[in-house]
């Protein structure tokens, strides 16, 4: 295991590294000039862009100015916006704190909904009620996200006015932003409408928590449902029936943990195809983001910004993608013997 | 005394060209501590047995029988939850490759402890685990298997089939069955591993009486504590006896010809192809009429295209109408 987690870090380290390397060649295809798409300061600004020149090597080789920008990048001086003259970095916490919120309910909605739907529906194979299940979750899978969340702002936000529109929590209340996860922010504030701006925020937060949830849901529901079956017809399954084992310990014991096995491996994937439903559905409900912060930044040209918000989505799917991986084959140890197999 | 009595089993399966019997009105009778070696090719339908024992049942399978009695319970009457009350308790089976029998995330010993039977164990709970813990431990020993901390600590691939096959025959002797079936336990294993599994079995079913079903593919499986045999062929039974009586003097075309043809075979002169009977195993929709062998037989005549009933003579029993002995009209 010890063996296993080392190569998928490097693999996560050499990743990261290649990511620098890409981004720091975007400064030089961005128009403009280079320094300026990497800092963020204007060659009008004098004085600054000369000290920014120097800090960064642009007298010398281009290497040593690579040398220099994964110096600063690391430090964590990502340059500043070209529009608000901001810091990238310090700007990009709390949203990424926004995104992760947004991210994780949905993952969890996805799964409380998603595994046991496919649990019953492999239960009831080839029964209408699977048919049935099975036909709503191809559907559901094929609706595009934006139209999704257009239809269901239009439903419960503009029809039956249950939810507001767009936001993240009303502005009345002044809640501090510290982690970007507005619960978060709430519950360590010291405001004394504490209860009403949760239920403030929890009212903004389910629809596009529900929008996000509903494609990862049919997947996870597709493959539990065609994972369960696969494992029910297993030797070790009817050997434990043989064994006179009791169905209730048949299930719990050998049957869920193995039927969640190619779970486990696709929640990877499914993280990767959220973030990218995120950056759209954060657009459309106005949430204040990574997603949305980056396609600002599109619109508004902000390069400093874009390479920002850019590592930020690919370092965070990647590690995701790692952790789940490193996750799965410490549950699963023969996955560790294939890798090793392959040797 | 006899313990499994089978009289007459048919067993078809349903499909789109209409039922196929594929056990025929087959017979076994097998006495407690007995072992027995069912003897078949691919596709004869003793897998099919086995699992009819067990209660293994496809819904889609039609089983009839005269009788089907196991001791004193005709598994015919039983309704499925009685059934597998009853085989879970007294029945145990080990399986070809024994490595897919076993759940490949759960460790080896966890799944074995799992198998040891609560009702045997008293006290409270850590008192409990600490028995089941000795209880594994202990059959793992039974089973010839000396460092059982490594095993127990191991997952499923971590094993050699030979160990699998050794932990999942301690798996099914955990309750102390008064049956076993062994499916080809050992196909697929070195010349060695399958002695030692073969002595292990004999040795089990001569220390506490269990009656083992071997299920093989050829005679030279046979192991020589087995004191009957049977062989099927197509899923009917051909010849059934003493093991010794039945490898002397074959009364049936199909042992004589499955004993000339195996490696047994003494009188095959150096450089010589070995007899085999012509033809091949017809396929489950085309069965030939009365006796299943009789296309392929050499002795076969027009009297073979009605089923042979089983006969006896002198504890052997064989179902043909033309059996080989002297004064029976062969040449």
């Amino acid at each position: 295991m010890i063996r296993y987690t080392l190569r998928r870090l490097t693999l996560l380290i050499v990743t990261l590294w290649l990511l620098t390397v890409f981004l720091f060649s975007l400064n030089y295809f961005f128009p403009g000039d280079p320094l300026t798409n990497m800092t963020g300061i204007r060659a009008s600004n004098t004085l600054s862009y000369q000290l920014a020149a120097e800090a960064r090597g642009f007298d010398a080789s281009i290497i040593s100015q690579y040398i220099n920008f994964v110096g600063h990048f690391v430090r964590g001086d990502w340059g500043q916006s070209l529009t608000t003259q901001r810091d990238v970095f310090t700007d990009l916490i709390p949203l990424l704190g926004g995104t992760l919120e947004l991210s994780l309910l949905a993952m969890i909605l996805a799964m409380v909904i998603g595994a046991p739907l496919g649990l019953y529906a492999a239960g009831q194979q080839r029964g209408s009620m699977d048919r049935l299940a099975m036909g709503v979750s191809l559907s559901a899978y094929s609706i595009p996200v934006f139209w999704l969340a257009q239809l269901l702002i239009l439903l419960f936000a503009v029809k039956l006015r249950w939810t507001p529109i767009s936001g993240q929590i009303n502005p009345l209340f002044d809640i501090d932003v510290y982690s970007g996860s507005i619960i978060v922010d709430i519950l360590i504030s010291d405001n004394p409408y504490k209860q009403a701006a949760l239920l403030d925020a929890i009212n903004h937060l389910w629809l596009p928590v529900i929008v996000l949830a509903i494609m990862p849901a049919t997947m996870l529901m597709r493959i539990t449902r065609n994972s369960m079956l696969e494992v029910l017809q297993q030797n070790y399954i009817r050997a434990a029936r043989a064994r006179g084992l009791t169905e209730t310990r048949i299930l719990l014991r050998h049957v869920l943990p193995n039927a969640m096995q190619p779970v486990v491996r696709q929640l990877g994937l499914m993280f990767s195809i959220l973030m990218s439903n995120i950056i759209i559905t954060e657009v459309i409900f106005n949430w204040p983001g990574l997603g949305s912060w980056l396609v600002k930044s599109i619109y508004e040209r902000d390069y400093p910004v874009m390479q920002g918000g850019l590592f930020a989505f690919a370092a965070l799917i990647l590690l995701v993608n790692v952790l789940v991986e490193l996750f799965h084959a410490w549950r699963y140890p023969q996955v560790r013997k294939e890798l090793y197999a392959e040797r | 005394m006899t313990i499994l009595d089978i009289r007459n089993l048919t067993i078809e399966l349903e499909t789109d060209n209409g039922p196929v019997r594929v056990l025929d009105r087959f017979n076994l009778q097998l006495a407690e501590g007995e072992i027995h070696t069912l003897i078949g090719e691919s596709g004869s339908g003793k897998s099919l047995l086995a699992k009819a024992i067990l209660g293994f049942i496809n819904p889609r399978w039609k089983i009839t029988a005269d009788r089907l009695w196991w001791r004193h319970y005709d598994l015919l009457a039983l309704n499925n939850a009685q059934r597998r009350i009853v085989t879970g308790r007294d029945m145990a089976m080990i399986f070809q490759d024994p490595s897919t029998y076993l759940d490949p995330n759960d460790k080896v010993g966890a799944q074995l402890r799992e198998t040891i039977p609560a009702g045997e164990l008293t006290g409270i709970y850590l008192k409990r685990r600490a028995d089941r813990q000795t209880r594994a431990e202990r059959l793992l020993h039974r089973v010839g298997i000396k460092d059982t901390k490594e095993v127990m600590e191991s997952y499923p691939h971590e094993l050699s089939e030979g160990l699998a096959q050794k932990v999942s025959i301690a798996m099914a002797i955990a309750h102390n069955p008064k049956l076993l079936i062994a499916d080809e336990p050992t196909t697929a294993m070195e010349p060695n591993t399958r002695a030692q599994i073969y002595r292990l079995l004999a040795k089990l079913s001569a220390g506490q009486g269990m009656s083992i079903l071997m299920i093989t593919q050829d005679l030279t499986a046979v192991v020589p504590e087995s004191q009957r045999i049977s062989l099927i062929y197509c899923g009917q039974l051909m010849e059934s006896g003493p093991t010794e009586q039945v490898m002397q003097s074959p009364l049936h075309p199909y042992t004589d010809a499955m004993l000339s043809m195996s490696l047994f075979n003494q009188n095959a002169g150096p450089k010589t192809r070995l007899p085999t009977l012509s033809g091949a195993i017809p396929t489950l929709q085309h069965m030939p009429i009365g006796c299943r062998l009789g296309p392929r037989c050499p002795y076969a005549r027009r009297a073979c295209v009605i089923q042979p009933p089983l006969e006896k003579r002198q504890q052997q029993q064989y179902a043909c109408h033309y059996p080989l002995w002297e004064d029976s009209g062969h040449d």
